[in-house]
């Protein structure tokens, strides 16, 4: 097949065109907004007045008050233990459902339940589950702890946070186990049933190295969900007791939008956007760039 | 041996069923608290099934408070956002997927690395921008910044790759234009991928919380997560109100995944294999 210049020129410029609607989107909505973060955050602004270049201070501020560290702090704390349980429950369950047991797609089904109500309502659940009176006391009473008010002490209410988390999140990385499980060819299992190999053995030879860049995605994907999370700590403490759950994007958000202080959130989301980054580098170099 | 096995089997099969059990629970007591009256939520013991039904927790706050309007906005938002999100997807991975013009990997990878820019980290500037073009609290607000997914974008370019080009050249001989091309020939045999792209991105748009928090602060342009987290804050001490509320808005999300849930657990693996 053989195209003159000018119909070939042609054709890509209908190429070009079709990226158009998308590429445009993400100039104004994407692009634009995270050079104006960088921007901002060197600016001293308040919506009513235009921005006022400063310099560094709000880096200075922010990187010197306890009140951000701590919720860098915590934010770190919520990643790691949301994560580490869900990604265990996840892998045990995902094993589990994916072996030739009964009730198996209804099994599935129901752990995939959490992950498909929105965050909102799980935390309003929640919210009552951990009440004074409510179904975690109760259940807790029956072994001899006293109620207590989960949402108003530092360390339970970090908790709080962490639990239903757990909850909501082990379902989507189940599934994402359970195709890596599936991408495992059937003969490699035969094989070494022929050859006599235990079960354990199948795990460990089998399973494990070629789970493995699914397991190393899923542990970065989930430590970048992890430093995102909003909502549970907007719906049940806003951040309370005393910033013991006020994460990132929550302290982000109130340095905005209830002190109306724009630059220095700007810089508080300056330093998310560099960890993140950091992070997603590190899933490319681990991951490899691998796009086919 | 043989006896010791099939016993560790039934253990397994019992602990996981029990886990599945103790999954559901807080929906269980969300469904029950919301058949109750304020007086009997915490009554000891659990009383699981309320002796009386109160429906009237379902009725009063959809007659206090614009749920059925909030509830609209959301079907409605999340429709036009999905049908965008399908449709600009589909365009931009066909182009980089088949046509070659300078440029078009720098574009990609553009995009690509919009990939990893948080909302989160964007949302002052994301705020203003919005403010400036006059569209806070209202659907234009709420649906064009989210008309673009860089997930779909790259979702589809993956599976245009594939496509034979023969298909497209063949139209091309016959006269096609180059978007009947796309039209007749490349969405149609495309006909699985954008189906799980618009159950992901119709869930994605359903759940959204914090841009929909940015953009619209008046009662009449609220999504359904907003309007439950204000009505939560406002009536937190009715819980059997708030529980029948939540039930509701999680009913859409719920009977579609009912009806589509291969469909539906199928996109969201393809969304962590290929994220």
């Amino acid at each position: 097949m053989h195209f003159t210049w000018n119909y070939r020129t042609t054709t890509n410029l209908w190429g070009f065109l079709f990226a158009l609607p998308a590429a445009l989107l993400f100039v104004v909505f994407a692009a634009y907004p995270i050079l104006q973060t960088f921007y901002f955050s060197f600016t001293e602004y308040n919506l009513a007045q235009p921005p006022q270049f400063i310099g560094l201070e709000n880096y200075q501020t922010i990187l010197t008050t306890p009140i951000f560290l701590d919720s860098v702090g915590f934010t770190f704390k919520y990643a790691v233990f949301t994560y580490i349980p869900t990604l265990i429950l996840a892998l045990i369950l995902a094993l589990a459902l994916n072996s030739r047991i009964p009730l198996r797609g209804t099994l599935r089904m129901v752990n995939f339940i959490p992950v498909v109500i929105s965050w909102v309502i799980v935390a309003v659940i929640w919210k009552l589950l951990f009440h004074l009176q409510g179904l975690i006391n109760v259940a807790l009473s029956q072994i001899g702890i006293t109620p207590f008010n989960w949402l108003l002490e530092r360390e339970s209410a970090q908790w709080a946070i962490i639990i239903p988390s757990i909850w909501k999140e082990t379902g989507f990385y189940m599934v994402i186990f359970l195709a890596g499980l599936q991408n495992i060819p059937g003969v490699y299992y035969e094989a070494s049933m022929i050859d006599g190999a235990s079960a354990w053995q199948r795990f460990r030879y089998i399973t494990v190295p070629m789970l493995r860049p699914t397991i190393v995605l899923s542990i970065v994907v989930a430590i970048i969900n992890g430093l995102k999370i909003f909502i549970p700590p907007f719906v049940m403490t806003q951040g309370g007791p005393a910033g013991a759950t006020r994460v990132m994007a929550l302290i982000i958000y109130q340095t905005a939008f209830a002190f109306n202080r724009m630059g220095r959130a700007s810089a508080m989301a300056v330093v998310l956007f560099i960890i993140i980054l950091i992070l997603t580098f590190t899933q490319t170099r681990l991951y490899g760039t691998k796009t086919e | 041996m043989h006896d010791r096995r099939k016993i560790i089997r039934n253990v397994l099969f019992l602990a996981i069923v029990l886990q599945a059990f103790v999954l559901m629970i807080p929906l269980f007591y969300m469904l029950s608290t919301s058949f109750k009256l304020p007086s009997e939520v915490f009554d000891l013991p659990i009383r699981w099934i309320p002796e009386q039904l109160h429906f009237e927790n379902y009725i009063q706050p959809l007659q206090e408070k614009p749920f059925l309007r909030w509830m609209f906005n959301s079907a409605f938002v999340a429709t036009i956002v999905t049908i965008l999100n399908v449709l600009t997807s589909a365009l931009a991975g066909y182009s980089f997927a088949k046509f070659t013009y300078p440029g078009r990997d720098l574009l990609f990878g553009f995009i690509l690395a919009t990939f990893m820019i948080p909302l989160e980290a964007m949302i002052v500037p994301l705020f203003v921008l919005v403010k400036d073009l006059g569209w806070l609290n209202s659907y234009i607000g709420l649906i064009i910044p989210a008309g673009g997914s860089a997930f779909g974008i790259f979702m589809m370019r993956q599976h245009m790759i594939a496509m034979p080009d023969e298909l497209m050249e063949a139209a091309r001989i016959d006269g096609a234009s180059e978007f009947r091309i796309f039209w007749n020939v490349v969405l149609p045999i495309s006909q699985s991928a954008l189906v799980s792209l618009a159950i992901f991105a119709f869930m994605w748009n359903w759940n959204s919380f914090l841009y929909p928090l940015l953009v619209a602060s008046q009662d009449a342009y609220r999504t359904l997560p907003l309007g439950l987290a204000s009505f939560e804050s406002a009536y937190s001490t009715n819980y059997p109100q708030l529980m029948a509320v939540s039930f509701l808005s999680m009913l859409p999300v719920l009977i579609l995944f009912f009806v589509l849930q291969n469909r539906f657990i199928e996109s969201m693996a393809l969304s962590g294999i290929k994220g």
